[in-house]
């Protein structure tokens, strides 16, 4: 790949950007999800691994969480978009060459990023630890090529309309960039106190609402027609979708800081906001489970249909919960306790990963023009991903219904910690089964790469895919 | 038409303003929707199902009931200012003080003697008593602060209680005429009704938007491109 950083535009194949992305974001969705098992067995068997200041969960957690999100879940995002616009411009990408370079970038920086904060160099803020030369390179070096390459593909466009899909990605990674300058503008501006928290809150609500959520639906706006055949059910719902995340998704940043001292008004606003969510979430949902009209059975017989409409219908409970546990009256209960925390890995390792692995999927096998090595190995690490986030998910929630309880009836701390102990292995399990079916996919992936079957020139992967 | 912003063609400032559903626009847009192809994709121009639309007007009545601002409102301090002076009365001096009792004792029988003297009284605060009930202990701790701020004649409304502590409150009402702000947090909080605003604001520029689509009884043919 990083023979293609010096090539001329015109000799470099269509796709390498995406495919460098893909390969990398299994790699860093490996990391991650490693990290996260480590981490997660430091909270089941407090004795394990204690002599290494390095590898205290202090330091760990957060390079857990920032490989997640930025290695796996952003780089996943660019792997999928860098192919399915120009798919639906039915043009080239913009520039592959700024792809691959983009994906270089993206590759070093996290490298850099991750590498500061192990050593403890962070800004202590949640969801934007990394200190602030690390955001302005996300920003600059990794982000804004990346937006330049999708808008300009969606410019280019030899299509006079846009598909929904391509409103998401546009918006979202435009949108991103001004999260990450204003959101990490308590580190640039020295900004404390009330206002800090706010920007900081600020920042991680609208890094899940402005791009992984609304990115994630985008992905299963493609694959699921495009998959099923299936013409998408509502282009008109598809409006009142987008629109109704950026009017509803954006604003309510308060809700996160229920307890604090923010004004009350702008907490209530917040709230309703909070709840309104369920707007874009209703009408993303149907509209997606309607296209699938007729094709039910592909959601058994199908791996990327399976992981898409799993991930869809992940998004039910997410947003479920995401509307009301934010009212005053529940997040006096569940803030600040494991069913956050729960919550969290439903967004992204429930929704967002099922829709994603679809797409990285799919698209590395279209790129490749190659047919998946193996579709039991994909199918293992389907169910590998279900079983293990749904260990994780239910365990995870029962341990927060068991801290807010502690919490309201002021119960003893350690008593609380007790009672949790079981859903701490719980959920080291489940994060490890999760970790395990990652090395199954990387295998999977290399191996479709060596020894996968090539695709005839007009075959698309899954018409293919049980054809032995 | 401007390349990224169609939306301003109809905002020319050297013509009138015209519809952007008008007839010559729909059709345009229908021959788009059924001659291209968007990477082998197809749209089909359904409404929401009724039972979706019942289900988001659920979500808005849900949104509002729920987060209405009473429930979430804090307690001020003119809710406990009775407390504080029931506390003083002799009746309640003298359970405070009776030696046959424990301590634990005597303060839930005197909280008792105070929730019950307020039972029947025609005030205003009844609801959010309830909501918010304290313990003797809280009472003390808040004590001294509520008779000071009642020596000093200031609105005790203004005063929020944050566990059992007094603090001026956080919400910023109406400008008043000493060039202070009001504290008291009204029933209906400016937050909540620009939440409402909001909403409605939301729902005209989403029927504008869609407008311009044509209507739900026209079934693009996906034969043709495809």
């Amino acid at each position: 790949m990083l023979k293609y950083l010096f090539a001329k535009e015109k000799d470099i194949p269509g796709g390498s950007a995406s495919i460098f992305f893909g390969f990398s974001c299994i790699m860093w969705f490996i990391i991650g999800t490693g990290l996260g098992s480590f981490n997660a067995a430091k909270l089941a068997f407090p004795d394990f691994f204690t002599h290494y200041y390095a590898l205290q969960f202090g330091h760990m957690r957060q390079v857990h969480v920032h490989t997640v999100i930025f290695g796996w879940i952003v780089g996943a995002f660019a792997a999928s978009a860098l192919y399915i616009v120009p798919a639906l411009g039915n043009t080239k990408l913009w520039s592959e060459k700024l792809g691959v370079w983009n994906a270089l970038l993206w590759n070093l920086g996290l490298m850099l990023g991750l590498s500061t904060l192990w050593f403890g160099m962070t800004s202590g803020r949640e969801y934007s630890d990394f200190m602030w030369p690390i955001d302005i390179y996300i920003a600059l070096f990794m982000v804004l090529p990346l937006f330049v390459n999708i808008f300009m593909s969606i410019v280019n466009r030899r299509t006079q309309g846009i598909y929904t899909t391509n409103w998401f990605f546009a918006g979202s990674f435009f949108m991103l960039i001004i999260v990450f300058l204003i959101g990490n503008m308590p580190e640039f501006l020295h900004l404390t106190g009330l206002n800090e928290a706010y920007m900081t809150w600020w920042f991680a609500h609208n890094v899940l609402g402005l791009l992984i959520t609304p990115v994630a639906a985008a992905i299963t706006y493609y694959i699921v027609p495009k998959v099923t055949g299936n013409p998408l059910y509502s282009h008109r719902v598809g409006h009142l979708h987008f629109w109704s995340i950026v009017v509803f998704y954006s604003t309510p940043a308060a809700h996160h800081l229920m307890s604090s001292p923010l004004p009350e008004w702008l907490k209530s606003f917040a709230s309703v906001e909070g709840v309104l969510i369920l707007v874009p979430a209703v009408a993303y949902v149907c509209n997606i489970l309607l296209t699938m009209q007729g094709r039910w059975s592909m959601f058994v017989e199908n791996l990327e249909i399976k992981y898409t409409i799993t991930g869809v219908l992940l998004a039910i409970p997410l947003n479920m919960q995401g509307g009301f546990q934010q009212t005053r009256a529940i997040n006096w209960y569940v803030h600040g306790t494991g069913w956050i925390v729960a919550h969290a890995h439903l967004a992204l390792l429930g929704f967002s990963t099922f829709a994603e692995a679809a797409a990285v999927y799919y698209g590395m096998q279209t790129m490749l023009r190659r047919k998946l090595y193996s579709l039991s190995l994909g199918n293992f690490h389907f169910w590998m991903l279900l079983i293990g986030f749904s260990l994780y998910w239910v365990s995870m929630t029962i341990a927060g219904l068991i801290q807010g309880a502690g919490k309201i009836y002021e119960v003893p701390y350690l008593d609380i910690v007790i009672a949790e102990h079981p859903y701490m292995i719980v959920r080291w399990l489940g994060g490890t089964m999760v970790f395990l079916g990652n090395i199954v996919w990387l295998y999977n992936m290399y191996m479709t790469v060596k020894h996968g079957e090539k695709l005839e020139h007009g075959v698309l992967p899954h018409e293919v895919a049980y054809v032995r | 038409m401007s390349k990224f912003l169609p939306l301003l063609d109809g905002l020319k400032l050297n013509k009138p303003l015209h519809s952007l559903s008008n007839e010559r626009k729909i059709k345009e847009a229908q021959h788009i929707w059924e001659h291209e192809s968007l990477g082998g994709i197809a749209e089909n121009n359904n409404p929401l199902p009724r039972p979706v639309v019942g289900l988001l007007i659920l979500t808005f009545l849900t949104a509002i009931a729920w987060t209405f601002p009473l429930f979430g409102q804090r307690p001020n301090a003119a809710i406990f200012s009775d407390y504080v002076t029931l506390m003083h009365s002799s009746p309640v001096q003298q359970v405070l003080q009776d030696p046959t009792l424990t301590t634990t004792a005597r303060d839930k029988k005197a909280m008792a003697m105070i929730v019950d003297a307020l039972k029947d009284s025609d005030s205003p605060f009844e609801f959010q008593r309830i909501q918010h009930p304290i313990s003797m202990n809280d009472l003390r701790i808040m004590e001294p602060k509520i008779v000071e701020l009642q020596n000093q004649h200031v609105d005790l409304s203004e005063y929020s209680i944050i566990g059992n502590e007094v603090a001026l409150a956080n919400f910023e009402g109406n400008w008043k005429e000493d060039g202070t702000r009001s504290r008291v947090q009204p029933w209906w909080d400016k937050g909540y009704m620009t939440s409402v605003y909001y909403f409605f604001g939301f729902c005209f520029a989403v029927i504008i938007t869609v407008k311009r689509l044509p209507p739900i009884t026209w079934k693009p043919d996906h034969t043709i491109a495809h």
